[in-house]
């Protein structure tokens, strides 16, 4: 988006400006003179008091779109390439045929997705670049260049000029003895403002830590207005939505076993280092079988509890039979698993009212947290050595 | 398409790890996951003031191994078992705070059968609990001693703390006097005797508390030095 922007700023000039700079170079000392010359275009004497930044900018911008276009075109090859490759028409091979054809001639077992190959457009893998900010003769484009973050301010710009707007048009709906429609006012749950990396990308700028504070201060600000939901598209354009939590819903169909019962299996429920399965039967009478024995498996109470937890909540005590197998770890990380996996697997027999009752419960969350590992040259994962001077 | 949401992808996963580093201290949860409301009937007033639509987009944490929805489940007892913990070993905590409720129940029922009174029979607490949350409610000081130096001189300057503070200082003192005993008398049992004292307003804890106060009323003229 901003490379065509740049392109636009440059395109038209450099062909131009090039050459008159040479010919503003031959004839330098000519434009000074008195002298009225007809032929000579208007243009001639700025184009000799073009500035330096400006040339420096212009042979900076012309590298680079020159280095972009080599790349592009690098990158139409190796498409070509790799559909042929891949037995395709390189004609309609798509970005994401590349991604499966990378992923599947260079498997690779990285954690790190980042480090994995990828080919991708160039515009996607080269930082973009600011448009040129000012004209030959050296002016700014923008009244809040001299800021040095001319994009930032602006946003801050446009949130006090809306705040004076909406100001003045929540005065006259009192004057007008008018309230605010609570139907429309605007509702943020389910967004949260967009964070410091994609601002500064979306405003390509960088900006302090400072600065994004009073970004954000200056929104909340904002959206505390009555009338708020006026300028909905402009605040929403700084926003993204939360995590959808809509995959703890769809729950599997319970599967039916020769004797005509209900029933759901969760395998690999984690918790510490211990991993279990858990099978749960309805209907049932409540029995609890955990690695052939009773609930009595655990010799405390607060590992019995947490088995219970989920069947206490959900209301299915005594109407679910369950059967588990839980191995490594300790008791309390063991019936965590199970509770996990008891959890789970009960979505397939309550109702979706009751199941965003147990995600608020923090029943449906896997608890991954794990013990921190000890350093060498310290205590502990974190406690330091006591210090001795010597 | 897909290599922009990929690109937002490692963003968002850089965010994550980055608010686990500055803004939750050591949380290995990132800060807009929420505290698990495991209790059913505080789930049902969220529900009535409506503000369990403004939860339904937020991840939770996972419910901790001492959260239940079960009725015998206490917060405070939780917390009193979580201080009574020496190096781990939550069981016999857990055990020593089971014990204690018992002894507080034993007493508390020898005392109604004992008395003849109806009138005062209505008045004894039967339940551990309750007499937990009243010891804990009484034995709150409002104000704490806080030396500071000025001019080469340290003064005890009484100081108001906040409700967490006072309710640290509470059970702390409780365990301790449960803790100040002859070698031949349970922990647990002299923790329920003090626990009822407390309950009643007497008995060592309350006048520790008192002491206390009276403290801060002494020193009352060096309340200025923690602003100037």
């Amino acid at each position: 988006m901003i490379l065509r922007q740049i392109m636009r700023v440059v395109h038209p000039l450099r062909p131009v400006t090039l050459q008159k700079n040479i010919l503003a170079g031959i004839n330098g000392s000519d434009s000074y003179s008195t002298e009225i010359k007809d032929s000579v275009p208007q243009e001639e004497p700025t184009k000799k008091n073009i500035s330096k930044a400006m040339k420096a900018y212009l042979e900076r911008a012309k590298e680079h779109e020159d280095f972009m276009q080599k790349q592009r075109e690098e990158f139409q090859i190796g498409k070509r390439h790799l559909a042929n490759m891949m037995g395709e028409d390189p004609e309609t091979f798509t970005q994401d045929d590349i991604d499966h054809a990378i992923e599947y001639l260079f498997p690779s077992g990285l954690y790190e997705k980042k480090a994995r190959p990828l080919m991708k457009p160039p515009e996607e893998v080269f930082p973009q670049r600011k448009a040129a900010e000012f004209d030959e003769s050296g002016r700014p484009y923008h009244f809040l260049f001299y800021t040095g973050k001319p994009n930032y301010y602006q946003v801050l710009h446009d949130i006090s000029h809306h705040l004076i707007e909406l100001n003045k048009f929540e005065d006259s709906m009192i004057r007008k003895k008018i309230q605010p429609d609570p139907n429309l006012a605007l509702d943020l749950s389910g967004y949260q403002w967009i964070d410091k990396e994609s601002l500064e990308e979306k405003l390509v700028e960088t900006i302090g830590d400072k600065d994004y504070e009073y970004f954000i201060n200056c929104f909340v600000r904002l959206t505390a207005v009555p009338y708020a939901y006026k300028i909905k598209d402009f605040i929403f354009e700084y926003t993204e939505p939360l995590l959808n939590q809509v995959q703890t819903y769809d729950a599997v169909k319970p599967h039916i076993d020769s004797d005509g019962k209900q029933f759901i299996t969760v395998y690999e429920c984690p918790r510490k280092a211990a991993r279990g399965d858990v099978t749960i039967r309805f209907p049932g009478t409540g029995k609890i079988t955990i690695n052939n024995q009773g609930i009595t498996y655990f010799e405390d109470v607060q590992s019995r509890e947490q088995l219970l937890f989920p069947l206490i909540f959900t209301d299915m005590l005594n109407k679910v039979d369950i059967e588990c197998n839980v191995s490594g770890g300790g008791p309390s990380g063991q019936a965590g698993a199970l509770r996990w996996g008891i959890a789970w697997g009960l979505r397939s027999f309550v109702d979706q009212d009751i199941i965003e009752k147990m995600r608020i419960a923090g029943l449906l969350t896997k608890d991954y947290r794990t013990r921190e590992r000890k350093k060498p040259g310290q205590w502990g994962a974190r406690r330091k050595f006591t210090w001795k001077k010597r | 398409m897909f290599g922009i949401t990929k690109i937002q992808f490692f963003n968002s996963n850089l965010k994550v790890l980055s608010t686990i580093i500055q803004q939750n201290g050591m949380s290995q949860y990132p800060n807009y996951y929420i505290k698990p409301i495991y209790k059913k009937d505080s789930q049902e007033e969220l529900i009535k003031s409506g503000e369990i639509k403004k939860l339904s987009h937020l991840p939770t944490r996972a419910a901790l191994a001492d959260q239940t929805s079960s009725f015998s489940n206490d917060p405070l007892a939780n917390l009193l078992i979580n201080y009574c913990m020496r190096e781990g070993n939550k069981i016999l905590a857990r055990n020593l705070v089971e014990q204690c409720f018992e002894n507080i129940k034993r007493l508390q029922l020898e005392k109604y059968h004992k008395t003849t009174n109806e009138e005062d029979k209505h008045q004894i607490d039967l339940d551990p609990k309750s007499i937990l949350h009243k010891a804990i409610e009484n034995c709150k000081p409002i104000l704490q001693l806080t030396p500071i130096k000025r001019g080469g001189v340290r003064y005890q300057v009484p100081v108001p703390i906040t409700d967490k503070k006072a309710q640290f200082i509470s059970m702390k003192w409780l365990i301790a006097a449960g803790q100040e005993k002859e070698s031949t008398v349970r922990f647990n049992l002299q923790l329920a005797r003090e626990l009822i004292d407390a309950a009643n307003n007497t008995g060592r804890v309350i006048k520790k508390k008192q002491d206390l106060h009276r403290q801060c009323e002494a020193n009352r003229a060096y309340a200025h030095y923690r602003w100037s």
